[in-house]
C-alpha cells in the first residue's frame, strides 16, 4: 500500500533558526506524535518507539528515524523504517524551508509512505487518514515549539 | 419396517451441534499440551538474510523457535503437493515468496505467550518486486521460484479438445461472441479455521495428530511419506469439522510445525488459526482468467466453443487436483448443451499469492467452467438477440442422448435439461416476469433476470483416470451388525456438516430394513475407520454412498442363508422383499434382518462363519452429472448500485434424493455461498502484493440480513451406474449459482449497454459501471 500526502506549516521564526531546530534529531524526536520513548543513536539518527492504533490493529512499532539534510536547496529529508505488529512501514517525509520575510518560515511538506503487513491490510480504511494525521502533528509540533 | 430412502430424518448429529456439545478441534486439550503461533512474512516477495530467535527465546514460557533452516537440517522443509508435479516450502526458507507466508514458529506454553514471543522473532528482509498479475507473470521479466529447475512462472499447459476442429467452426460460424470472464480468487472461510494437536507418544513411538482433515486417510498417508514415520504408527483423527469446503484438504504449514514440535518436544502442541491466518494463507479457490469464444448459426444453435485460461495459482502449484487432472474437471466447461466441436486449454502461473487452488464446494474446477460457459450463453443470447432461456433450450443435450459422450471427453450419466429448465420457469413465473421487465424498462427502471442451467461432474473416480498421491479416488464402507440388529457404519469420508450421520444409515437402513436410528455412523478416526480418500467434490454419496449400499447388500446376501436356515427351505427359495427376507410364494414366512442378526451370532447356520460384517472398497464406473436450473430475478438501483435479489429459483436434479431435508438445507447453504461471490467476496491484492482481504471485516460473509430468499425443487433421473441412484448435491447450488445471479445483473444492466462486470458485483462496480455508461451515452 503506497501513501503520499502533502502540507503547509507557517511558522514565526527565522529560517536558519528553522533549519537548525529540524537538524536536531533530539527536537524532531520530541515532536513525533505518540512516543513512549526515543533514544539518540547517532548526530542524525535516533530510534523510536510509537504507540499505533489502526482500527483493529493496536500496539507498538519500533522505527528507525535518520535525518538527511540536502542544506543547499533547504531541504531535509525524514527517513523512517521499521515496523510492528508484523508489518514493515517505509516513510520518506521531505520538508522545504522558505523564507518568508525576516521572521518567518513556510515549511512545505510532502510524505511518501509503503506499508505492508496487517497494519495495510487491517488497517487499510484507516492508515491513510491516520499517518496523514501524525506527519501532519510531527510538522505541526515543530511550529508550536519554534513558535514559542 | 418401511423406507428410509427419501424421508426428511432429522439429522442424527444435530442434537449435539445445536447444544453445544460437539468436539471440535479447539476443544481438545491434552495434559502438557503446549501451542504454537507462526510468524509471517509482511512482504510478498523478498530474500530472508536472517532470522533472530534469541529475543523471543529469552521470554519465559517459550519452549521452541523453529525456522525453515531447522526443517531443512530435518530434511523436512519441502512438502510434496497433491498431484506431485511441484513441492512446497513449510517456512519460508531462502525467499518469502507471499505475503503473510509462515516464516518461523514458536511454541509456548499458552496461545498468548506463543504469539507474543512471535512477535520477538527477528526477520531480517530483503524486499523484492512482487509479481501480482498471472498476465506479468507470464512475461517472465521476474522469475519467483528460483528453487525449480525451469526458470519461468509458466507451470504447465493443459489442453483438451479439437482445436482446429473448434477453430474452423468458430471461424465459419454465422455469429461469435468472445469475453474475457474472471472467476475471482475467493476463499471458502469455513466458521472453524484449520488446526492441529499433534501428540508424538515417545514411549510408544505413535504420533497422534488430531486434524480438522476432510480427508485423514490421505493425510495419514502423506504424513507418513513425508516423515518416514511408518504409518501404522500415525493415528489421525478428524474430531466434529465445522466446515470444510475444500480448504480443510490440503497439508498446511502449521500443521507440520505443529508435528515437529511435538516430536522434538516430546509433548502434544496445538496449533489454531487465527481468521486472518486462515484467509491468508490456506487454501483459496479459483482464480481463473477465462477467453469464452462461442460460435452459433442465426438460428441459435451452437456450433463450437473455446475457451482459453490463464490460472493464477500463486507462489507453488499446490492446487488440490487429481495427478492426471491439471486443471481438474475444465473439461465440463461445455456444460449442458451439445457441441459439435468444443476446445479448452489453460495455462497456469506463479505469482506472489498465497498458494492453492482448492475445489471450494465445487468438483476441481467445475464452478469456473460453469460460470464460464453459462456467461458465455447469456452474452451470446444478447448477441442473437434471443431469450437467454430459449437459446439454453435449443441447445441442451436431449434426454434421448444420454449417456452422451461430451466433446471434451466426458460420459453424461442421465438428465432432463428441459424438464428442469421447464420446472423452474413455471414456478418463477418467467413469461410475466418478462412482461413485468418490459414494462420497467419502458419506465427506466432496471430490472434483470438471470438463467443458469448447469452441469455438475462429481463423485471422482473411477479410479483408473483420477488419484491423489497416486492412491486410486475410491471409498469405501464398513458395516458391522450387532446381535440384537443395531449397528455400527464406518466409511472412509469425513463429514463436516453434510449429514453423513444421518444419510449413511438411511442408506444402510434402506438396504437391510433395519431402523437408521439404530445404525451408528462413525467417520474420521484412521484406526477404525476403512481407508478412503475424503470427503470433497461432492464424492461422499457417489463414492461412499455406494460403497455403503454395497457392503449392505453383502450383508444381505450372508443374511439370505442364515434365513434360509431359520425358515428351514432353501436359499433359493428366499427372497428379499418389502424390507424381510420372505419364502417365495408362501405369504406370511418371513423373517426380519433382526431376525437374521441375532441367528448370525447365536444360531449360525452350519459350515457358516458367525457373526453379520461386510465391507466394501467401491470404485465407481464413471462420474456423475447432478444439474439444475437456477433463475434470479434482481432489481438494480440506478442511483445507488445497489442489487436486490428479489426472487431465486432452484430446481435441482441430483438423481435419488436420500434426505429431501438435508439436500434442502445443502441448497440453502451452497446458494448463500454462490450469493457471497456474486456480490461480495473476492481475495484481491494491491499492485504491492498486499492482501486487502484478510478479515471478515473485508472479506464479508453473508447473514440472515443480506441473505434472500431461496425457493427450491426438484427433478430426479436416477444415475444409472450408481447402485441407489444418487448424484451428489453439497456443491450444485454453488457451482450453479453465481451466473444466475451475475446473468440477472446483466441483464438489468442491458439497457445501458454493459456487456460484463466482472465478479463480485459490489455495488461500488455496479454504480461505476452505470455511471460510466451513462456518461457514454
Amino acid at each position: 500500500m503506497n501513501l503520499r500526502w502533502d502540507g503547509e506549516e507557517r511558522i514565526s521564526a527565522p529560517k536558519a533558526t528553522v533549519w537548525a531546530f529540524i537538524n536536531d534529531p533530539a527536537k524532531i524526536a520530541g515532536c513525533l506524535p505518540g512516543v513512549e520513548s526515543t533514544s539518540i543513536t547517532g548526530a542524525n539518527t535516533f530510534d523510536a518507539v510509537v504507540r499505533v492504533a489502526l482500527g483493529p490493529v493496536k500496539g507498538r512499532f519500533n522505527f528507525k528515524v535518520s535525518l538527511v539534510p540536502r542544506p543547499a536547496d533547504d531541504h531535509m529529508d525524514l527517513k523512517v523504517t521499521g515496523g510492528g505488529l508484523g508489518s514493515v512501514v517505509d516513510l520518506v517525509a521531505g520538508a522545504d524551508l522558505a523564507s518568508n520575510g525576516d521572521d518567518a518560515t513556510a515549511l512545505t511538506w510532502h510524505g511518501d509512505a509503503s506499508v505492508r503487513g496487517p497494519a495495510a491490510t487491517v488497517g487499510g480504511r484507516v492508515l491513510d487518514a491516520q499517518a496523514h494525521r501524525v506527519i501532519q502533528a510531527t510538522f505541526e509540533n515543530v511550529k508550536k515549539a519554534l513558535s514559542v | 419396517m418401511t423406507a428410509s430412502i427419501g424421508v426428511p430424518m432429522k439429522r442424527k448429529e444435530d442434537p449435539r451441534f445445536i447444544r453445544g456439545r460437539g468436539r471440535y478441534l479447539d476443544d481438545i486439550f491434552l495434559p502438557q499440551m503446549l501451542f504454537l503461533a507462526i510468524v509471517h512474512s509482511p512482504y510478498p516477495h523478498a530474500r530472508i538474510k536472517s532470522i533472530n530467535k534469541s529475543k523471543a527465546l529469552a521470554l519465559p514460557g517459550v519452549k521452541a523457535v523453529i525456522t525453515g533452516e531447522d526443517l531443512d537440517a530435518a530434511k523436512l522443509e519441502w512438502l510434496p503437493t497433491f498431484h506431485g508435479y511441484d513441492k512446497q516450502m513449510v517456512l519460508a526458507f531462502g525467499k518469502a515468496l507471499y505475503q503473510f507466508q509462515e516464516v518461523a514458529g514458536v511454541v509456548a506454553t499458552s496461545r498468548e505467550i506463543a504469539e507474543d514471543a512471535a512477535e520477538l522473532v527477528e526477520v531480517e528482509y530483503e524486499p523484492l518486486d512482487p509479481v501480482v498479475d498471472p498476465f506479468r507473470a507470464r512475461e517472465d521479466r521476474i522469475v519467483l521460484r528460483d528453487d525449480r529447475e525451469s526458470k519461468t512462472n509458466h507451470i504447465y499447459h493443459w489442453e483438451v479438445g479439437d482445436k482446429a476442429k473448434t477453430q474452423a467452426a468458430l471461424d465459419s460460424s454465422d455469429v461469435r461472441i468472445k469475453e474475457r470472464i474472471l472467476s475471482p480468487r475467493c476463499h471458502p472461510a469455513p466458521l472453524e479455521p484449520c488446526g492441529i494437536v499433534a501428540d508424538m507418544n515417545k514411549a510408544t513411538g505413535r504420533l497422534t495428530a488430531y486434524m480438522t482433515s476432510q480427508a485423514p486417510h490421505v493425510h495419514r498417508t502423506a504424513f507418513s511419506l513425508v516423515t518416514g514415520i511408518p504409518e501404522d504408527k500415525i493415528h489421525v483423527i478428524s474430531p466434529d469439522v465445522g466446515g470444510g469446503f475444500g480448504n480443510k484438504v490440503p497439508v498446511y504449514p502449521g500443521y507440520v510445525v505443529a508435528t515437529v514440535a511435538s516430536v522434538i518436544l516430546g509433548v502434544p502442541v496445538k496449533w489454531v488459526e487465527t481468521r486472518t491466518e486462515n484467509l491468508t494463507t490456506t487454501g483459496f479457490a479459483r482464480d481463473y482468467h477465462m477467453d469464452v469464444e462461442i460460435g452459433a448459426s442465426k438460428e441459435g444453435k451452437v456450433t463450437a466453443l473455446k475457451v482459453s485460461t490463464v490460472a493464477d495459482h500463486g507462489a507453488f502449484d499446490a492446487a488440490a487436483d487429481p495427478r492426471k487432472y491439471p486443471a481438474g474437471m475444465f473439461g465440463i466447461v461445455t456444460g449442458s448443451y451439445d457441441f459439435p466441436a468444443a476446445f479448452a486449454e489453460v495455462d497456469a502461473y506463479f505469482t506472489n499469492k498465497a498458494p492453492g487452488g482448492i475445489a471450494y464446494r465445487c468438483s476441481f474446477r467445475v464452478t469456473e467452467a460453469s460460470f464460464a460457459i453459462e456467461r458465455g450463453m447469456d452474452i451470446l443470447a444478447r448477441k442473437l438477440e434471443m431469450d437467454p432461456a430459449e437459446l439454453r433450450r435449443r441447445n441442451f443435450v436431449r434426454k434421448e442422448q444420454f449417456p452422451y459422450p461430451s466433446p471434451l471427453g466426458f460420459i453424461y450419466d442421465s438428465g432432463d435439461y428441459e424438464a428442469t429448465l421447464n420446472k423452474a420457469l413455471e414456478k418463477i413465473g418467467y413469461d410475466q416476469l418478462r412482461k413485468e421487465q418490459a414494462e420497467k424498462r419502458a419506465k427506466g427502471e432496471l430490472m434483470g433476470i438471470g438463467v443458469s442451467t448447469f452441469t455438475e461432474i462429481v463423485g471422482a473416480g473411477p479410479g483408473k483416470h483420477f488419484d491423489i498421491l497416486g492412491i486410486k479416488m475410491f471409498d469405501s464402507a464398513e458395516i458391522r451388525i450387532h446381535p440384537t440388529g443395531s449397528g455400527i457404519v464406518r466409511a472412509g469420508t469425513r463429514h463436516q456438516g453434510q449429514g453423513h450421520e444421518t444419510t449413511w444409515a438411511q442408506i444402510v437402513a434402506e438396504e437391510l430394513g433395519l431402523d437408521p436410528q439404530e445404525l451408528l455412523v462413525e467417520e474420521g478416526d484412521t484406526d477404525t475407520a476403512p481407508y478412503g480418500l475424503g470427503t470433497y467434490a461432492s464424492r461422499s454419496t457417489p463414492v461412499a454412498g455406494a460403497a455403503l449400499a454395497l457392503a449392505a447388500r453383502r450383508i444381505r446376501e450372508k443374511g439370505k442363508k442364515i434365513a434360509a436356515h431359520l425358515l428351514e427351505v432353501s436359499e433359493a427359495d428366499v427372497e428379499w422383499k418389502e424390507y424381510k427376507f420372505n419364502v417365495r410364494g408362501v405369504p406370511g414366512k418371513s423373517v426380519t434382518m433382526k431376525d437374521v442378526a441375532f441367528a448370525a451370532y447365536t444360531n449360525p447356520p452350519p459350515q457358516t462363519e458367525p457373526g453379520l460384517e461386510a465391507t466394501y472398497y467401491y470404485d465407481p464406473p464413471n462420474l456423475t452429472f447432478p444439474n439444475g436450473a437456477y433463475i434470479a430475478v434482481v432489481d438494480v438501483d440506478r442511483a445507488t448500485g445497489y442489487v436486490k435479489v428479489r426472487r431465486f429459483v432452484a430446481v435441482d436434479d441430483c438423481g435419488v434424493v436420500i434426505n429431501p431435508m438435508i439436500v434442502e438445507g445443502q441448497i440453502h447453504g451452497g446458494l448463500t455461498e454462490g450469493f457471497a461471490m456474486a456480490f461480495m467476496q473476492e481475495i484481491a491484492f494491491d499492485e504491492a502484493g498486499n492482501n486487502l482481504n484478510t478479515n471478515f471485516t473485508d472479506y464479508l460473509v453473508p447473514t440472515a440480513l443480506e441473505t434472500p430468499h431461496w425457493e427450491t425443487a426438484n427433478t430426479v433421473t436416477p444415475s444409472p451406474h450408481h447402485p441407489i441412484g444418487a448424484k451428489g448435491v453439497g456443491e450444485s447450488p454453488n457451482v450453479g449459482s453465481p451466473q444466475a445471479f451475475v446473468n440477472a445483473v446483466m441483464d438489468a444492466l442491458a439497457p445501458l449497454g454493459i456487456a460484463h462486470i466482472d465478479m463480485p458485483l459490489t455495488r461500488e462496480k455496479v454504480w461505476r459501471a452505470i455511471k460510466n455508461a451513462q456518461g457514454a451515452t
